[in-house]
């Protein structure tokens, strides 16, 4: 099993009333950045950068980083930058990203070149993770929704081939066009880094990793669709000749541990204002998904898919106790002593199979001190018995068996 | 009267127009809203004309050629569309997107084009405003601003009811869909637009503006109206983004002095 760390990376130093007082009440993309401190976001993109070198000490096999824009749930508006700190800064675990999202970049050929100074400078410990990005990235880089799955698909196409192709080469795309691709430094990894796929479930993407043996990592999604989703991934799998194993498939999971359980429940309701930001004000739906940004085929099976779903939701439950404890009850989010989230776990890899886990150790207002306590009690009781349960399960990783 | 719904298939797509009426040809292009069929505008155009109403290729109703995806491609595309319903000299009228498409076609083409009538159309970047976003803003949103006063307006609901049924929310999201792909960037307007718009001296062009337009600024008419030899801008007070809408009887007066100058309307 493949065990790895993540956080978003929150900034939460403003209020409720900031995000109901901004452009159609939304925490992303219009929420003024006027409600930044610079003085502050120095102090925390290095108590990250810490977090995440000490992560390494704990044992995690991965250091997970993602990319958002416009927002403070999220402060890695330029992943890369941080990986490449990772790269220098860390000598085991490998640097995830999950993911560049491709359909905004104007040039993949340039991510193609830092992701692979990123991948030498680590020595070989890159995984490139490519995403869509949320609808809030096209609106941010002024990219055509309606062009985001046909982007992602051709810059793909054209970073492997830059990776794996030796130059010079010329593209002519629909959506990108180069006379002389050959950037004259390729990463270490041979054929190219590993690509694994994070999502929610879009059913054509699931296909699509399938199709290209993609590791998929399920995004805290639902138990009931998760399994739904990986029949999906499976069928498709058949259709190319294979039986994908948990090695296929991955599952980030928002795990908080503290001394007691009474600790963990009170710290880990700061989840709650992680990706939904402080008073979780709901997001205009056309701000996630504007027009054309998903197929209309598409939404119709992802709505299908998730129709089975069971709430409670940590990203939809309430904000009040009832609506935490209803999340904590049904495990959406676990936390507790290291004891109790063992137990936990273990339902969850039971059902899920994984041989990814991505531990979101933290996030919204869970604070450094709580973060660092959590992770220490990771390093001595949680990731040793995650690793035995790994092994019992049958749950072999990426870098285990080949996806 | 009596309209008929007809279908015209060009470059593999199958386009879908309303036609009704007797006289020369008028060919109304409709405004993001997409094709909300044979409305009552239409009607009173088609007592003097005979009135086309196509679907713009993608929106609800008619099918986009694949390789169909940029504003410009849309105009050429349109210009085609005349070309297969046998219509050499039209007069093109538009509201918003509609107008910014008959401008596009008209420098494209200027022969093709009898008369040219823009109803606060997009197409051209203010110096001073902004052409409102209208994604931003979001379909409540923009609805909101659209009007002065949206008591004044007797379509309202057609334009902006609740979407009943689930064909009309198909259709509304179609048209999302399709606005968002022709013009999302650059956002509503052409720059190479303004300097063609020159070669239309021997148009003869009218445009209309709601004053307090609060989705394309009055300064976009004037510019129009700068650019344009000979253009006559008219605008009504109190009225918003849509005067064929919100204020039929100034709409009609100005219309009808530019289209029928040689007889007075009963």
């Amino acid at each position: 099993m493949f065990i790895m760390r993540f956080t978003e990376r929150p900034y939460v130093a403003y209020t409720e009333d900031d995000v109901r007082n901004s452009f159609r009440s939304s925490v992303r993309l219009t929420f003024s950045n006027t409600h930044f401190d610079p003085k502050l976001g120095a102090d925390l993109y290095n108590q990250y950068l810490d977090e995440y070198e000490f992560s390494e000490e704990v044992g995690f096999d991965g250091l997970m980083l993602n990319e958002h824009h416009n927002t403070p749930t999220c402060m890695g508006a330029t992943m890369n930058l941080e990986a490449a700190i990772l790269a220098r800064m860390t000598k085991k675990p490998k640097i995830v990203l999950l993911g560049n999202p491709l359909p905004i970049f104007e040039n993949p050929i340039r991510l193609a070149e830092e992701l692979a100074e990123i991948d030498m400078i680590s020595r070989g410990r890159l995984v490139s993770g490519f995403v869509r990005g949320t609808g809030i990235e096209s609106w941010a880089t002024n990219t055509n929704p309606v062009h985001n799955r046909e982007r992602f698909e051709e810059a793909h196409d054209l970073i492997i081939k830059t990776w794996t192709t030796p130059g010079p080469f010329r593209w002519e795309g629909k959506h990108y066009q180069f006379r002389v691709v050959n950037p004259f430094e390729t990463p270490l990894q041979k054929p190219h880094p590993p690509i694994w796929i994070p999502g929610v479930g879009s059913p054509e993407t699931l296909e699509w990793c399938a199709r290209h043996h993609y590791p998929y990592i399920y995004l805290e999604t639902d138990p009931q669709v998760t399994v739904s989703m990986t029949d999906l991934y499976a069928k498709a799998a058949a259709e190319c000749g294979y039986e994908p194993g948990p090695q296929n498939f991955g599952y980030l999971w928002r795990i908080h541990v503290q001394d007691t359980d009474e600790k963990a429940i009170e710290v880990g309701k700061g989840f709650l204002t992680g990706n939904a930001g402080i008073g979780r004000v709901p997001l205009p739906g056309d701000f996630m998904a504007p027009a054309g940004y998903n197929s209309r085929e598409g939404s119709k099976r992802l709505l299908e898919q998730y129709k089975h779903a069971l709430r409670p939701d940590p990203l939809y439950g309430g904000v009040d106790s009832a609506g935490w404890d209803a999340v904590v009850e049904s495990n959406r989010i676990v936390v507790g002593s290291p004891k109790t989230v063992v137990k936990k776990i273990r339902q969850g890899l039971e059902v899920f199979r994984p041989g990814i886990l991505g531990v979101w150790s933290n996030d919204g207002t869970i604070g450094h001190k709580d973060t660092m306590r959590c992770l220490q009690l990771m390093k001595d009781e949680v990731l040793p018995a995650i690793r035995e349960m790994g092994k019992e399960l049958g749950l072999p990783g990426p870098f285990e068996q080949a996806p | 009267m009596a309209y008929e719904r007809k279908f015209v298939t060009v470059g593999g797509a199958r386009i879908e127009y309303f036609v009704g009426g007797s006289g020369a040809p008028m060919v109304w292009l409709h405004g993001t809203e997409g094709n909300l069929g044979w409305l009552p505008l239409h009607e009173e155009l088609a007592r003097d004309f005979t009135v086309y109403v196509p679907t713009h290729p993608g929106f609800a109703g008619s099918e986009r050629p694949p390789w169909l995806e940029t504003f410009l491609d849309l105009s050429r595309f349109y210009l085609w569309i005349l070309q297969e319903l046998r219509l050499p000299k039209a007069i093109l009228a538009g509201h918003f997107i509609g107008g910014w498409l008959a401008a596009e076609m008209a420098v494209m083409s200027p022969s093709t084009v009898a008369r040219l009538f823009l109803i606060d159309a997009a197409g051209v970047r203010p110096r001073e405003g902004e052409i409102t976003d209208i994604f931003l803003h979001g379909s409540e949103g923009t609805r909101r601003l659209s009007f002065v006063d949206a008591k004044q307006v007797a379509d309202y609901d057609l334009l902006f009811g609740t979407k009943s049924t689930p064909e009309a929310r198909e259709a509304h999201i179609i048209n999302r869909e399709a606005v968002t792909r022709y013009c999302w960037k650059p956002y509503m307007h052409d720059p190479s637009l303004p300097p063609l718009l020159e070669r239309l001296r021997d148009v003869p062009t009218m445009l209309i503006w709601g004053r307090e337009d609060r989705i394309v600024p009055m300064e976009c008419g004037e510019l129009y109206r700068k650019a344009i030899p000979g253009a006559q801008l008219q605008v009504i007070d109190r009225c918003g983004h849509f005067p064929h809408l919100e204020k039929p009887a100034e709409f009609w007066r100005a219309a009808s002095a530019f289209l029928l100058p040689n007889h007075r309307r009963d």
